[in-house]
């Protein structure tokens, strides 16, 4: 969050009576905060306390020390480190892929005239509205027939799928505003159309393929649905399916300390990734216009 | 420029056989599948058994989806409106010149970004917990009687209501940029003529916010109609009937689990087909009864 | 002379073989399964005992056969996904789910045991309650229990004792004495967190109609023309207006149950496991009773059932499975013996070999012998997987008071149909 606040404050004096007019506004804003403030604390609190304290609600006294062994097992027993390798994986070679099939495509869709470009934007449009209740019965129906076939391989194969319809309809228009004459000069100094693009035009869209890549890497970081079909083994369960899965097994264990910690764990990287991008995150909600 | 076709084939097939693979067909196969009976999902085409509009009929005369097309239409409406207004209150007031207008707009959008189920863990386990839940507490402090936030009445709300927390950032942020995109003189004119600021907001923004809200309202029955994880979340050993969502009564017809007969993929793939009708026909609706003539935002 | 020679050559073969098979990982292996592998899904989770045991398990048998043991921990959702897969043939050997679904919707997709069973004895190591009823379900031996666990009243042995009860009740109006007793002295007598409502409550419709007829009434409906579903639930009716219900009940899990540690509630109906869970969840150290959930007798109206619910979580082996030999082995080495021993201590719960002792709960291990059938998880209550959820949320409210007569709950219940 952008706690350096780089608003254009006046060198002046502050303004006091305009302020008051905006009292009730901080006001509102001021308990929304607060409340999200203190279900976080709490939350980092209960991480740090026994069993018994949470459910007794004493969970800011830290009558017994604070508990930092219900991260490490959270991290070892509860099969977080775990979790969270795959959702790296899946995350970063699924952006990778997604941006290596997506933006050629996206280049050639918004710089050349052809037979079926209109046709081709239009489906990936629609195919970014179909919801992925749609497409999972058949889905699973495929891949259930390939026995041997890595769960891990098959999942990161259908983030990637999913998120190409979005990539390449977001980084349309930013190819499309593209000067041609990078074209024109590569094509006298005897560069190749293909390797124009490699060298010359993919540099140049860079702010939005990482922005892009953010709103990539958070979708599959966070996606559920199809990972509770698709890699719901432990082995190769996503954090969000790997957290769901210590909440239910935890009534038989009763390591609520530990369940905390898990949450904090799970919820740490998506937020430390917020504090530093969060401008670009919210540029790229509003200025994109389209929904991650 | 000299076309090179060789290129754009190459650089365009990719993404073409993703359409096909991931979009197309499962699309045509998941429509097939509503009409036809069979034993799984994995059956192939020659066990199928055509059932006509059965599997339709299946499902609307189940109580269990109508009760979940009901706990759909509650989310909508009254999701819809709360989270709706909040999401423009917050924006009227960061645009209307605050002091840490960014610190305070990255904090509403925060959930957003956060795994869902980690923020639906903390709700379920914390906030509305009986005995040292926040709620409660505060209750207790003001010497009330605790309630009982995830008794089969109040649970429906419960997950409303933390759902709406963690959607109102997006929203926000969508009508923040509608707002500033409304030409500044125009609030200067309103200033000299004497207009207060709620007055302005009245005259002034709400009606030249059309277009964003139309975004925001396809964006919410998107994600309505395709509502799962918060439901799975609050009832985590069993469906259950207060919750229950039309995705997570397909989920259950495809894949079923404790106590239940047999799988009928058609008709969860009916259920699927439902969906995205109604999807479609929201959308229709809006681009019909919201036209954005009036300024291009 | 001969004999004994004759035996020493097969000692010093044996030994000779078992040393080769501790160091013959290069070799490719000499382990009588050696180049064997087995895909296991377990409904554990690895943190869990059952789940660190079920590897441990794993290792030794690989150190002892050669055999290669993947385990897949998918946790309890499993249930979900299950079916399907050995639908689709998925790689799975032996996967671990509720016995009751083993027997009644998987088995067409799981090996016949009986032979192998017969050849290993499992039948002295075992309770012929849970092989009779997987027999009678699936028509032939399907699953082998891996942790079997048993219904009732369980209850605070010093809350009892606290309160002057010191003999426990077998029929409902006994049962009312009790709670009134209890909140004589100062108790509140029953939790109850609404997952087991239905649980709770099929086995107060058992004591009137039967599990068969509960079953009947779940897939079609009918409940207002039995005057026992009406007299069940005018009983429940009474029993929440007398306050016997813990404040709070129901709840939302696991926060009913652990008022008995916490606060000062002293029973609960559920299975077994609910002691173990009580006791992590709130570090009490309860001393745990359980009796027979009470029968309502004939004279009152009911049927006089004194059946008890009785389940278990067992391993099964799928019918595609290339090495049922080997995957059949492995069971056993999970189930029987020291493995199973260490799991009754270590969760705790009833031990699955019948030679082991249960150190958690006296005399569960001898009750389950006795018996020769039982109730079903719900007592048929759940049997219609359309309506399973409707009915639940009606059986809730039930128990929340929402209703002023049997005929108004039986009413609700009919209008799902």
């Amino acid at each position: 969050m952008g706690f350096r606040n780089k608003e254009k404050i006046p060198a002046h004096r502050i303004n006091w009576k305009k302020e008051a007019t905006m009292l009730p506004g901080y006001i509102i804003l001021l308990v929304w905060l607060g409340f999200t403030a203190a279900f976080l604390l709490w939350i980092l609190g209960a991480s740090l306390s026994t069993t018994p304290e949470i459910m007794q609600g004493k969970v800011f006294k830290f009558e017994t020390g604070l508990h930092f062994e219900n991260y490490a097992l959270a991290w070892s027993q509860q099969n977080v480190a775990r979790y969270f390798a795959n959702s790296l994986l899946y995350s970063v070679a699924g952006c990778f892929f997604t941006i290596v099939i997506s933006a050629p495509a996206s280049y050639v869709l918004s710089r050349y005239k052809f037979i079926c470009n209109k046709i081709i934007k239009s489906s990936l449009i629609i195919a970014m509205s179909v919801p992925a209740v749609m497409i999972v019965l058949p889905i699973y129906a495929i891949t259930a027939s390939w026995r041997n076939a890595p769960d891990r391989l098959i999942f990161t194969v259908l983030m990637i799928f999913f998120r190409v319809p979005y990539t390449t309809v977001y980084l349309l228009n930013f190819f499309a505003t593209l000067s041609r004459s990078y074209e024109e000069a590569a094509a006298i100094d005897g560069c190749s159309p293909a390797g124009t693009f490699w060298r010359i035009m993919f540099p140049l869209v860079q702010p939005a393929l990482v922005t892009v890549t953010i709103f990539n890497f958070l979708g599959i970081w966070n996606e559920f649905f199809m990972a509770l079909i698709f890699a719901s083994s432990q082995s190769v369960a996503p954090v969000g399916v790997g957290l769901l899965q210590i909440v239910n097994s935890m009534r038989y264990t009763g390591q609520y300390g530990a369940l905390f910690a898990a949450v904090i764990i799970v919820f740490l990287p998506t937020f430390l990734l917020y504090i530093f991008l969060s401008e670009k995150i919210i540029a790229g909600v509003t200025g994109g216009g389209v929904k991650g | 420029m000299k076309k090179d076709y060789k290129m754009i084939v190459l650089f365009i097939l990719p993404c073409v056989i993703t359409l096909l693979v991931m979009y197309a067909y499962p699309v045509v196969r998941t429509f097939l599948m509503s009409f036809f009976s069979m034993p799984n999902i994995t059956a192939p085409v020659g066990e199928w058994e055509f059932a006509g509009f059965g599997k339709y009929e299946k499902i609307f005369t189940s109580t269990t989806f109508i009760r979940s097309i009901q706990n759909m239409l509650m989310i909508w409406i009254f999701g819809g409106i709360i989270t709706l207004a909040l999401a423009l209150l917050f924006a009227v007031i960061l645009t209307s010149g605050i002091r840490f207008k960014k610190f305070f707009r990255a904090a509403i959008y925060m959930p957003n970004v956060i795994s869902a189920v980690a923020l639906a863990t903390m709700w379920i386990q914390y906030i509305f917990n009986q005995q040292y839940g926040m709620l409660n507490s505060l209750i207790k402090f003001f010497n009330g009687t605790p309630i009982n936030w995830l008794a089969t009445d109040m649970k429906f709300w419960a997950m409303l209501g933390s759902f709406i927390f963690g959607a109102v950032g997006y929203y926000m942020l969508i009508f923040i940029s509608g707002i500033e995109k409304i030409p500044q003189d125009l609030y200067e004119a309103a200033t000299i003529d004497g207009a207060s600021k709620i007055q302005q907001a009245f005259k002034i923004t709400f009606p030249l916010l059309k277009g964003v809200t139309k975004t925001n309202l396809t964006f919410w029955t998107i994600n309505t109609a395709t509502f799962y994880l918060w439901s799975k979340m609050f009832s985590p050993v069993d469906t259950e009937a207060s919750v229950v969502v039309p995705v997570m009564y397909l989920y259950d017809t495809a894949f079923p689990s404790r106590g239940s007969t047999g799988a009928d993929p058609g008709a969860a793939a009916a259920v699927g087909i439902v969906l995205a009708l109604i999807i479609l026909a929201v959308y229709l609706l809006m681009n019909k009864v919201i036209k954005d003539d009036e300024v291009e935002l | 002379m001969k004999k004994l020679l004759a035996i020493a050559l097969v000692a010093l073969i044996a030994l000779s073989s078992v040393f080769a098979g501790g160091s013959s990982e290069s070799a490719g292996g000499d382990g009588i399964y050696s180049g064997v592998e087995l895909n296991v899904w377990s409904m554990w989770n690895a943190a869990e005992p059952q789940g660190q045991i079920l590897q441990e398990a794993a290792d030794a048998f690989e150190e002892e056969t050669g055999c290669r043991v993947n385990i897949e921990f998918r946790g309890r959702d499993i249930s979900t996904i299950i079916n399907t897969a050995l639908q689709g043939e998925e790689n799975i050997d032996i996967f671990e789910e509720d016995y009751t679904r083993i027997g009644q919707q998987y088995a067409p997709y799981c090996y016949d045991l009986t032979e192998m069973a017969a050849a290993a004895g499992y039948e002295n190591n075992s309770y012929a309650l849970f092989n009779n009823m997987s027999n009678e379900w699936a028509g032939f031996l399907c699953s082998i229990t891996e942790q079997p666990n048993m219904g009732g009243v369980f209850y605070d042995k010093a809350k009892f004792e606290a309160a002057g009860i010191t003999e426990t009740p077998t029929t409902w109006d006994e049962f009312l004495d009790v709670c009134q007793k209890l909140v004589d002295a100062g108790f509140q007598p029953l939790a109850l967190d609404s997952t087991y409502s239905d649980f709770n409550f099929g086995y107060h419709l058992d004591r009137y109609i039967g599990e068969a007829t509960t079953r009947e009434l779940s897939l079609n409906g009918g409940w207002s023309d039995n005057p026992g579903v009406v007299a069940a639930a005018e009983d429940i009716i009474d029993f929440v207006n007398r306050g016997y219900l813990a404040s709070g009940a129901p709840d939302e899990y696991p926060a009913s149950q652990n008022k008995i540690g916490f606060e000062n509630v002293a029973m609960v109906v559920c299975a077994d496991y609910v002691t173990a869970e009580v006791n992590n969840n709130t570090g009490a150290g309860i001393e745990w009773g359980v009796f027979n959930y009470p029968t309502v007798p004939v004279e009152d109206g009911g049927n006089g059932s004194t059946a008890s619910y009785a389940g278990t979580n067992s391993l099964a082996i799928s019918s595609y499975c290339e090495n049922p030999q080997a995957a059949f082995d492995f069971i056993m080495t999970v189930v029987t013996g020291e493995f199973d021993q260490e799991r009754a201590d270590r969760v705790p719960q009833i031990p699955a070999d019948s030679n082991n002792t249960c150190t958690s709960l006296d005399g569960a291990v001898e009750t389950l012998l006795a018996s020769d059938s039982s109730l079903t998880w719900t007592m048929g209550l759940n049997a219609n997987g359309d309506l399973r959820t409707m009915i639940k949320d009606v059986v809730i409210q039930l128990f929340e008071g929402r209703f002023a007569t049997g005929e108004e709950f039986a009413a609700a219940l009919d209008a799902l149909y």
